[in-house]
């Protein structure tokens, strides 16, 4: 099946400074509808990996193919494909959204008339119907968002790529936003491609991710999997003499990571409850001073990826002499 | 079945062709633009002129009118290359006025709201976008320039004869290419302007600038200097020259049209570098 986003050994220099440092991959399937999360902390070159599959920036290295397709090459094969959602404001001044999304359907290939019947569609979808009339420089921040989306799925692309697009929304509008990106995947079978810094986002929606850091790609995840792996993380943080804690965790099935100081990064498999994590405090004799459990996965793969923690618990790719028997690193 | 019942469905049918939307743009900046009531007030001042000469060339025609004139009068009121070279220069004026407020609509707003990714994000090219705007400033200058100017050649040829259309027909030629040139200089002085400054009042005001500060500088540069080199770079003195040469007229003191044109070239050189920086999708700052 064609990979939606297919990488190879991509780089990109803008300037002498080079963005992107060899990137490979190969993310999604088309037609499949999936949704795949794009991350990384700022300067990652996640803008730029965009703007590079979009044709504004040149490689100096390696292919990118967006559903088959040479994004330098066949550019015009892409971009017809493609809808966009950039971050920044972007519109036509003193346009409607009816004309705004008319003049960008055309653009796009639609007859002009069903470029018209498709601006009136698609602005009632994304919730802008009675404003559609207003001129567009006269909506709000949320507005505009929506408006953006709207102009992006109006000639129903294959794919579309969203650049932060919960950016500036209160929570109703964001959760608004989700939706739409769900249904995009879910009801349309548009596969998309989500650029956010917010990991809920990423994880509400997301079906695989894949982390930058510096320019490069540092962890590729598939979400779908994890959430069907149904683990559940727990840190905890005890005091009292815990040396025997990570032992006692592995003989409930249960991984635990010391990070130090009474400080522990614990991942329970399905099947295994909290109660587990209780009743073995206090076996030990140790004192509880805080304990948060959450289901998600993505931050723990997140921070793990750009380096903020060494690794998550249940992984076993450090070398075992680096973990003590009870689990400390 | 109403629009708000309906929801969205994804659209499968056939796309247009590649010309067809290369002309939405131009097709939706014609609309927009004769929404402005100051573009429209333009466009009727600048047939004024025309209407003026068009009742010119019919005086000139009809001899029984001419009885009373001297021989002064009649030498006035002949038509040949000098009239239509003073016809350009009026026109030339409108042309400006007309770019000066109609140009920088057409892509500082764009600059402005981040409009380039959205249509550089669609199958169309930087080289399509500066056409597609180049031919909305072609489309409206041409209606104060070449049309007029041709039609009054053609009306001076339906008037004159067979034999007047035979020995000047060099003369519609040199309107319609001349015009052309000046209409490619100035819409190109107001796309640079417009993605240089972003701001639409003040690439208006460089629109403007650009021929009437050009031209003081030249006339200053030449006095001080004691030149008349420096003439070739007032744009609307430089292009009076070439189409002197272009309509076989007497040419006007100054550095001759070869000279002119070169110039000329190399502004439009320089404005079309400006437009090539300028119009991105995305900045790249170093």
């Amino acid at each position: 099946m064609t990979p939606v986003i297919e990488l190879q050994d991509l780089r990109v220099k803008l300037g002498r400074r080079e963005i992107l440092e060899g990137i490979s991959c190969r993310l999604g399937a088309a037609g499949a509808g999936k949704t795949i999360g794009l991350l990384g902390p700022n300067g990652a070159g996640k803008s730029t990996l965009i703007l590079t599959l979009l044709g504004f920036h040149k490689a100096s290295g390696g292919k990118a193919r967006i559903l088959g397709f040479d994004c330098h090459k066949q550019s015009r094969e892409v971009k017809a494909r493609v809808g966009f959602m950039p971050e920044n404001d972007a519109f036509i001044a003193g346009m409607t959204a009816v004309r705004f999304l008319r003049v960008m359907g055309e653009l796009s290939g639609l007859p002009s008339r069903v470029a018209l019947e498709k601006a009136h569609e698609v602005l009632f979808h994304v919730g802008l119907g009675e404003a559609r009339y207003r001129a567009i420089g006269t909506y709000s921040l949320g507005m505009k968002q929506m408006a953006k989306l709207a102009q992006a799925i109006i000639h129903g692309p294959e794919l579309v790529i969203l650049d932060e697009p919960t950016n500036g929304l209160d929570p109703s509008a964001r959760a608004r936003m989700l939706q739409l990106v769900r249904e995009m995947k879910e009801e349309h079978g548009m596969s998309v491609v989500l650029c956010s810094h917010l990991l809920r986002d990423v994880e509400a929606v997301c079906d695989e991710v894949i982390i930058l850091k510096g320019g490069r790609l540092v962890h590729q995840a598939n979400l779908e999997e994890e959430r069907r792996a149904n683990r559940r993380f727990v840190e905890l943080e005890v005091s009292g003499d815990d040396r025997g804690f990570g032992a006692a965790l592995r003989g409930h099935g249960a991984e635990g990571v010391s990070e130090g100081g009474g400080r522990w990064r614990i991942v329970l498999p399905p099947g295994v409850e909290i109660d587990v994590v209780w009743q073995l405090v206090a076996r030990e004799s140790l004192e509880v001073r805080r304990l948060t459990h959450r289901r998600d996965s993505l931050e723990e793969i997140f921070l793990k990826a750009v380096g903020h923690i060494e690794r998550t618990p249940h992984e076993n790719a450090l070398p075992a002499e680096q973990v003590t028997n009870d689990g400390r690193l | 079945m109403a629009v708000y019942k309906r929801g969205y469905t994804r659209y499968q049918g056939a796309l247009t062709g590649h010309w067809a939307r290369f002309f939405v743009l131009p097709r939706f900046a014609w609309r927009r633009l004769l929404e402005q009531r100051l573009v429209v007030i333009l466009l009727v001042a600048a047939t004024f002129w025309p209407l003026l000469c068009a009742g010119f060339i019919y005086v000139s025609n009809h001899a029984d009118l001419l009885l009373g004139f001297d021989q002064k009068m009649s030498a006035f009121l002949r038509i040949d290359s000098r009239f239509f070279v003073i016809f350009m220069n009026a026109q030339s004026v409108f042309a400006i006025l007309l770019s000066a407020f109609a140009g920088p609509s057409l892509i500082a707003p764009d600059l402005a709201n981040g409009a380039l990714s959205l249509y550089f994000s669609r199958p169309i090219s930087r080289v399509e976008y500066v056409l597609a705007r180049l031919l909305v400033l072609l489309g409206m200058l041409s209606l104060v320039t070449w049309v007029p100017g041709v039609l009054l050649f053609f009306m001076q040829s339906a008037m004159a004869g067979w034999s007047w259309f035979a020995s000047n027909w060099q003369l519609g030629v040199g309107v319609f290419f001349g015009f052309l040139l000046w209409i490619l200089l100035v819409s190109l002085v107001a796309m640079a302007s417009s993605a240089y400054v972003r701001w639409r009042i003040v690439a208006g005001a460089l629109v403007l600038g650009v021929f009437f500060v050009l031209a003081g500088a030249a006339e200053l540069t030449n006095a001080v200097l004691r030149v008349e080199w420096a003439s070739a770079f007032n744009p609307g003195r430089a292009m009076n020259q070439i189409w002197c040469a272009m309509l076989g007229a007497d040419p006007i003191p100054g550095p001759n049209a070869t000279f002119c044109f070169i110039v000329v070239s190399i502004m439009a050189a320089l404005l079309l570098f400006v437009l090539n920086r300028k119009l991105r999708p995305v900045e790249v700052v170093s």
